[in-house]
This record gives structure tokens, sequence and C-alpha cells, in this order.
């Protein structure tokens, strides 16, 4: 199935098929220049040296020595895409992501010509934020002094947790010390700004555990920390021997009392607790991440990639080969443009991740009067599950805990 | 004209339509290419469950060879038999229009599985053919495949039914062995029809079924008298009246005819019904101006044995579930329903069916032929209720409980069950009928290693699970069938259930003092599995007469709150959100509480 849409329908308020995810060679609402303007750009590098065990990101392992350099050929034809993009839009955008996979696998000079792409384009003319993942065991003085020359301001490194056996129990392979010599080598670069993500409701973990994780982070002084509760994600091989009883998840009453125990520590070490998962010295917010649950127009590119562009979403195709094998446009997958009420039910469980909550000026202009959603809304207020400040309608730590059962009455 | 009127008499899954449809193809009534499995189960419904659900009749005309037997060739000269084979549905929840099908006859094939041998339904339905006067011609169909012991299956023919072993046909309705033989012995076994066509005319409705175009179409089996296009005739169980427009019969597609029918003959009559309402099995078809002195014997009201509430659920509104329930009632009027609101549910119907099968037939159809999504209360079957007073009433919804005070005494209707299984089930099966209430009545042998087991049981304790436990005890051999009784009065109590501290009045259910606690604490353990937790703590209590027995909580849920959500996650985790809502709406919310349909049939199963 094969559809183009014309940019006239490009506007906000379009109304397409609620939902389309059948494979596409020409979905792109992006086919030629377009007035969307695009704040965040994500680049997508699908490679692995080892697949983690409780991820579901598209990547690959790619054996060590293979005859196919398939690096080589993905970076250009991933320059390929981002001339395709820049040559069709105006593609300036505030912020710049490079996630993966790992993309610090990526050899140097691969990454000076990405990073040449990037500039050739004017795509980083007006970035103001450049963030980079990387894993500890990947991050060396020579690419940190590359990526920084080229204007990566921050990094992302992936610490998981400083215990060796919780670490073991994600399957991770890197040497806890590596995360602050890693820390280290970053700064030493040039790159002040690092975030560490880290992972708790690990199998085996503990209040105990989690204390000395969270001491060893702070003691390195991040200055932005992403805390994700360990999620049993489908077709992963951790929720496969979850299933089959080889694993003892953490109870429910103890990840309860994790995350609050997270939040109360980590607001008292100066982080500001700004999404869910996500805590931030003050002015060191992810601007990127916050395209996201501001429903932004945001643009990805590599395989697995999504965009946002305009109320449309899509994806590319999950598929290294077809990825490959194209030209211009890559395969895509997914497309989908909601009708306003879902499209707003969509936005209200972005934006309620927010602490900061939804502004009531959002809710006027988007929700009408007469939408059976306020019902729920005062019902969640009076049940002190949300409430209202001067200027939004946010969760309340209660709500927290329970934001998808409240999320779901709101869609 | 030689005629037969016969029916086939067989256990579920032991080829009665298959052989039905052999018959017609034999008889030249349906072309080869015709034949599909199945012809006269007509319904999606029966045809996906192997059953038949509404009974149906053909009329074929059998060109019997008059040549000797060794020198039969084509051409040769052949004499002239019409058939009438009325097809019956098998399961007890249908006794009543079985015994009218059965009545239209003067004889039955009596069907059973080479393989399986003799079945409950087998011998039930045998009886009761020979409680009717018919003449019975085994057969024991089959018996081409591998596993197949046909002596065996015949001898226990002989045991039970008293049918002599030798008067066995064997065949295959599959192949078609041994069918040729069954049709010669229909023609000499089977008794012709007696009834006086000189006589004040006298018909038996043995079923009805709507058609869009006609309207009630009714089937009959003339036993006196004559009956024309163009009679004004009389139901002489309803009085009303009506004027032949149109005869005919099935062959098997309706065929109008214009010859009057005459004494013996089975055909259709239409004649302007709008509703099947107006029409009872049963009932006896006269002439107005001349009419007969008495009706048929044998005509009964259809007795209604369970009930249960249907409410809309998910997007069914309450005016969409009454259209379908009412374009449903058209085509069966063998269901009842009422008006009924639930403090619980809100508005919905309130149903009475033959039996199980008939209720899940009933409630399958209003879903899927009224596109209607409902929740379904518990079965429950209908209690008389002795006051005070000396008044009697009949309660058919625990909820209509009236105060214990004003209560003499609660009776329960009580049937004698029949099952048929393997020797070695038979220690456990008598465990199940203790534990149900049962007293034991008999114990037969039908074979070294089959024996008949009869029960006598309170028939709301063999509503729900009953039947799958037997099966599971039995590993599947074992079958059953039961007759009502009458009603017996014993220690009944009604026990509620509070949810969330508010009566859920669709969950009350009657229960026998001795059990009640039990009872009470195995359904809140099986409530609390089938509750989702909420936002809030959900307590669950069972209460007799105010007085509260048993209780369990529904903890709140800790914590749900996916963790990420960047760019790529975001559709996806919408859709799960999405989906678990709607999943949600098929539940029924009481107060603050979403209950699903499972909750509401947890009053049954009431072993841990």
């Amino acid at each position: 199935m094969t559809h183009v849409i014309p940019l006239d329908q490009l506007a906000p308020d379009a109304t397409r098929p609620a939902s389309d995810s059948s494979v596409s060679q020409a979905t792109d609402p992006l086919t030629t220049h377009s007035p969307a303007t695009i704040a965040a750009l994500y680049a997508h590098i699908p490679f692995c040296f080892h697949k983690c065990h409780y991820c579901d990101f598209y990547s690959l392992v790619e054996p060590a020595n293979s005859p196919h350099d398939r690096q080589k050929q993905f970076t250009h034809r991933l320059t390929s895409e981002l001339h395709w993009r820049a040559a069709q839009t105006d593609l300036r955008p505030r912020t710049l992501f490079i996630g993966g996979g790992t993309p610090t696998l990526l050899r140097p000079p691969l990454w000076e010509s990405l990073l040449d792409t990037l500039h050739q384009t004017r795509i980083t003319q007006n970035v103001q934020e450049f963030t980079v993942e990387a894993n500890p065991e990947t991050v060396t003085p020579n690419l940190m002094t590359l990526l920084a020359t080229a204007g990566v301001n921050r990094v992302s490194i992936g610490a998981q947790s400083f215990d060796p056996h919780l670490l073991h129990a994600l399957e991770r392979w890197h040497d806890p010390a590596n995360v602050a010599h890693a820390v280290h080598t970053v700064r030493t670069a040039g790159i002040s700004n690092i975030n560490l993500d880290l992972i708790f409701a690990i199998p085996g973990q503990t209040l105990d555990t989690l204390h000395a994780d969270l001491h060893a982070a702070l003691a390195l002084e991040p200055d932005h920390i992403s805390f994700y509760n360990l999620t049993y994600e489908p077709n992963t091989p951790m929720t496969a021997r979850l299933k089959n009883g080889a694993i003892t998840p953490v109870p429910e009453h103890l990840e309860q009392q994790m995350y609050e125990y997270l939040l109360d520590e980590l607001e008292a070490a100066g982080y500001e607790h700004y999404e869910v998962s996500n805590w931030a010295k003050p002015s060191r917010r992810c601007k990127h991440n916050l395209s996201y649950w501001t429903n932004d127009n945001w643009l990805g590119v590599g395989p697995a990639a999504a965009s946002h562009v305009n109320g449309h979403r899509w994806k590319n195709a999950p598929h290294l080969g077809r990825y490959l094998a194209s030209q211009d446009q890559p395969p895509t997958a997914d497309h989908e443009h909601l009708p306003t009420a879902r499209s707003v039910g969509e936005q209200l469980m972005l934006r309620l991740r927010l602490i900061d909550g939804v502004p009531h000026t959002w809710l006027d202009d988007h929700l009408p009067h007469d939408d059976p959603r306020h019902g729920a809304i005062t019902r969640f207020t009076s049940a002190e599950l949300l409430e209202r400040t001067d200027t939004h309608l946010r969760l309340t730590r209660r709500g927290l805990f329970v934001a998808d059962a409240l999320i779901q009455e709101l869609l | 004209m030689n005629i037969r009127n016969f029916c086939i008499v067989a256990h579920i899954d032991h080829g009665k339509s298959t052989l039905a449809d052999r018959m017609l193809q034999l008889t030249g009534a349906i072309s080869d290419r015709e034949m599909r499995a199945q012809l006269l189960d007509g319904m999606d419904l029966e045809r996906e469950r192997g059953i038949t659900i509404k009974a149906s009749a053909v009329s074929v005309t059998y060109k019997r060879p008059l040549a000797q037997a060794g020198e039969k060739k084509k051409g040769g000269a052949t004499e002239e038999y019409l058939f009438n084979l009325i097809d019956t549905p098998g399961h007890v929840d249908f006794h009543y229009e079985v015994s009218r099908a059965l009545a239209a006859c003067e004889g039955a094939l009596l069907v059973v599985d080479a393989t399986q041998g003799v079945q409950a339904q087998t011998v039930a339905n045998a009886y009761l053919a020979v409680e009717t006067g018919l003449e019975l011609i085994p057969v024991i169909n089959k018996v081409d495949l591998p596993s197949a012991r046909p002596e065996d299956v015949a001898m226990e023919i002989e045991q039970v039914l008293g049918l002599p072993a030798e008067d066995c046909i064997y065949c295959s309705a599959k192949t078609g062995k041994g069918i040729e033989e069954l049709l010669e012995a229909i023609c000499d076994r089977l008794p012709g029809p007696s009834g006086d066509p000189t006589v004040k005319t006298q018909a038996m409705i043995f079923d009805s079924k709507y058609d869009d175009y006609r309207g009630v179409v009714v089937y009959f089996r003339l036993f006196n008298g004559m009956l024309a296009v163009g009679n004004k005739v009389r139901m002489m169980g309803t009085g009303r009246t009506y004027v032949a427009t149109e005869l005919g019969k099935f062959t098997p597609k309706m065929t109008p005819t214009k010859q009057p029918f005459s004494a013996g003959e089975v055909g259709y009559l239409v004649a302007s019904i709008k509703t099947l309402d107006d029409v009872n099995i049963g009932d006896t078809i006269t002439l107005d101006l001349d009419p007969a002195d008495e009706p048929l014997p044998g005509y009964q009201q259809p007795q209604q044995m369970v009930f249960c509430d249907f409410y809309p659920a998910g997007d069914t509104q309450f005016d969409e579930l009454r259209d379908a329930i009412d374009r449903l009632h058209l085509n069966d009027a063998s269901f009842t329903y009422a008006p009924q609101s639930s403090d619980a549910l809100g508005f919905g119907f309130r149903c009475g069916f033959l039996g199980m099968l008939h209720m899940e037939i009933v409630q399958e159809r209003i879903e899927r032929e009224g596109r209607t999504q409902v929740i379904q209360t518990a079965p429950t079957v209908t209690y008389e209720v002795a006051m005070t007073g000396g008044r009697t009433m009949q309660i058919t919804n625990p909820a209509d409980l009236p105060d214990v005070s004003n209560i003499v005494e609660v009776r329960e209707p009580i049937v004698s069950v029949e099952i048929i299984t393997q020797t070695e089930s038979i220690g456990d099966l008598m465990k199940l009928c203790e534990s149900r209430r049962g007293i034991y009545k008999k114990q037969q042998y039908l074979s070294d290693n089959r024996q008949i087991l009869e029960y006598e049981l309170p028939l709301a304790e063999i509503i729900y699970d009953f039947y799958d436990k037997l099966k599971s005890i039995t590993r599947g051999y074992g079958t059953m069938d039961y007759t009502f009784k009458g009603f017996r009065a014993d220690n009944l109590v009604k026990m509620d259930i509070l949810v969330n501290g508010q009566k859920v009045d669709a969950l009350s259910v009657i229960v026998h003092r001795a059990k009640a606690e039990h009872r009470g604490r195995t359904l809140l353990v099986r409530l609390k599995k089938e509750i989702d937790r909420h936002l809030f703590e959900i307590p669950l209590q069972a209460a007799i007469g105010g007085k509260i027995i048993a209780r369990e909580t529904i903890k709140s849920v800790g914590k749900n709150v996916t963790a990420k959500c960047y760019g790529g996650d975001v559709s996806r985790k919408r859709k799960l959100l999405e989906k678990q809502k709607e999943g949600k709406k098929r539940m029924k919310r009481v107060g603050t509480v979403d209950i699903p349909q499972e909750a509401f049939m947890a009053v049954l199963s009431v072993e841990e």
C-alpha cells in the first residue's frame, strides 16, 4: 500500500485515516520542501556488540570480522538520508540526539563522515543541545575529542548499575569502574553536560543495593539522571525467563519503596524531578526528550527511527538490509494520524508524564467543554491523584505511581 | 400412496445428520452436487457445534425396486414410498420439542455410533420413542471405522433397550454402505400411518419457524381429516383462527402443493401468522367450521427451567439489546424475556430458557445476529416459595426471595440424572453427585465395563459445571441426561455479595444453609481473582440476611506507570493503554468498581 500525503494537508488539524500500520515505500509527510518546523532530530545507530537481555530497541550485533562492512554502508546510507532530508526541508533543529544501539561503536572515521554531513547540510546551525549516547566501555579520549570538536555538548552514558551482580542480571558486561572513567574522559574532552542512565527493580536488588547504586552515581556528579524502573518488554529474553519462572521479579511493594526512595533522595541531592523517570540539575533538563512529551515536530533518521510531524507519526522500517537497499526515502512503517479526540488523549498521556503537568491554557484550547474526560479529571482530582496548580494540571505524588491507570481513562 | 413418517434419534456426533443427508441423496431428493455436510442443520451455529437446534422435516419419494433381492437392476418396476423424515434436536434441553417430533411419527431410526456405543442421550430418546409407541429400527453407524465394534454395540442395544441384536442394521453414512438395506427396512419394518381422512381434522404442530416473506411457517402432522388451502383453521390451544394461504412439503426446499393434505401426511402451513408466540408446539390444528371435539393429547406449555439476566455491555445500548432480543424471539419463541432492572447493572432483561445449552445458544445468537455485547448473570433455577398465610410464589431471581420471616419453606427443582460411563469412573462420579446433594437411585451394567448410574440431584447443582466435571472425571467418555422430577423443600437461604460495601443484586445466590460459609468463601476468592485491582482498596463480603459470613480484600494498585516513553514508544504505549481501556468497557461498573463478565459467572463455580 502506498500513499503520499500532499503537503497542503499537513496542517495540524488535517483529518487522515485513524491508523495505518502497513509498511510503505513512500509514506512521508515531508516529501518536498515543507513548512513544518522540525524542533528535534534523532539518528538511530543500530549496532551493538552485545544484545542486552532486557532491551527491545532495534539493534544488531555484527560479527567482529564480518566480511561485509555494514557499519560503513550504514553510515554512507545515513548521510545520504540526511542529505535528502536537508534538501527537502529547512532542517535546522534545536536539538540533535544520536542514539541506538550503541552509537559509540561506530569507528571514528565513520563518525567524522557523519558529523561532516551534519555540518555541510547546516543541520547543526541552530542546535543548542547535541547528545550522543555512549556505553561506558566505548568512551575513548579520541572519540570524545572528535565529538566535542564537532559540537556535541551532551553525553548520555548507559551505566544501568554499579553492582556487578545486578549488571550480570541485566546481561551487561562492563566493569562498573568504567563508568567513572567514562565520565572523566567525557569531561576532559570538554563536554560538561552528562547524563547517567540507571535502572532500578532489577531482580535481586534490595533497598540497600539501590542506595549504593544511587550514591555511586551521585558521586560522579552527573548533570542529569534517568532512573528507570526495569520494564519487562514483550519478546525479550528477560521476559521469557520471567514467564518460565527463571527470574523472580522485585515485588511491587518494594518497587514502590524504591521509587519513593529515589524521589526523596534525588531531590535532596539537588536534582529536579521533571518527568516520571528523569531528574536534572537546574537548567539541565533534556531539551531533546522534552520535544517528545510536548508534541513538537521531530524527525528520525536511520532504521527503526520514529518521526512525528504535525500529528503524523511513522517510523523507518526496522530492517537494516532494506534500509541499505533504499534510496532517498527509506522504507517506512506504522503510519498513523489520529482523529482530534484521540490525538488529545495521546498528548495528555505524554504531557502528564511531566511533573509540571499540562498547562490549563492547553486544556482550555484542546479539551472541549463537553468532553467526557472532564468527568474523569474531576474524579481523579477529588481522589487526589491529580491536582491543579495556578498554571497546570498535574499528577500528585500518589498519582505518579499509578499514572498508567489514570491516563487510560483520559485516552 | 405408501407413507412412512419417521425420525432419527441419536447421540450428538453419532452421525444423525450425515445419515439423513445420505438418505436424501440416495432417494434423489438432492443431487450429488448439492450434497454437503449436514444439509438439515441450516443454521451456522448448528454446523459449528454439530448439533440440531431446530427440528426440520423433509419429504422424499423412494422408488422401491419391486424385483426380488438379487435380481435388482436398473429400469425395473418400482413402487413409490413417501418418506417424511423429521429431524429432531437431540439435546436434553429440547425434551418437549423432541417428544412432539416423535409424536408426529410412527417409527424411529435409533442411530448408535459403532465406536462409541450407547450413550445417555440415546437411552433417554429411545425410551421416549418407545413410550410414544414408535417402532424402532436400531442402526449401527460408522461401521467403516477401524475401531468399530458393531457386535458389542448391538449387544448393548439389546441389553439396555431390549431390541434384539440381530435386528440392528450395520451401515456407514459416510461410505453409503448399508443405506439401501436401511431404506428397505423403513418400508418393511415401520408401519404406515393410521388415521381417518373422513373424520374431523386434527393436525399436530411439531415445530414452526419464522420466514421473512411468509411470516410463521407451521410444521404439522395431519392425524385425521383433510386440510386444504383456503380452509379457516383454528389452533385449539390458543383458540386463534387463521386462513390457510399455502400448504406444502419440504423437498427439502419449501414446495407448495395444490392438492389437499390427507390424514397421515406431513407438511407445512402458512396462514399470515405474525409471530411465533401465536403458535405453540404440540397444539392441535382443526377446521374452524367443523372443529374436532378434542385436541390431540400431549400438549404442554414450554417449560423454562433456567433463568438469567442479560444487560447491555460495551457500546451496546439498552434499545439495541431489546431490538436484538425481539428479533431473535421471532425465530425462537421458547425463551421468555421481561424487562429487568438491577441496582448494580441497570436496565436489562430477565430471560428464561429450556436449559443451559439453550441459554448459551440464545446468548450467542443475540450477540452474533444482533451485533450486541451482553453481560450475562449466573443462571439460576425456579424456586417455589411457600409463604406464611398459605400463598406459594415462584421466583426465578434470587434477589426476589422474600424476607425470611415470611417464608415457610423454599422448594427447588429436582431432576433425575442418568449417567453412562466406564465402570472405573463410577466411584469418582458418585463422589461428585454426593457433593452436590445427590440421592443415589440405582446402578446398572450396560456391558462388561460400562454402567448406567442414576441419581436424583437438585437442578441448581448441575446447571453450571457439573457436565464439565463429569467429562473430566470420565476423560470425555461419560454422557448424561436428566428429566425433571418435581420440587422439593430444603434448607435454602439467600446469600448476598457486597462489593466495596455495595450489594450487587446480580451476584446474589440461593444456597443450602449448611454449605453457605464454604460457598461464600470460595466465591469471594474467585471474585478476587476476576476483579482487577483498582486505584483504591475493595472489600468483598458475603452476607446472609445482613450477617457477614465471609470477607476478602482486593488491594489497590501500588505502582503502574510506564518507565520509558520516548519518540519510538508513543504509538505502542498508547495502543496498549487503549486496549486495556477497551477491555474495561466490556465490564460493568458497579459504584466505582469495574466487574468483568467472568465475575458474574463465578457465582456458579463452587469448587476450589
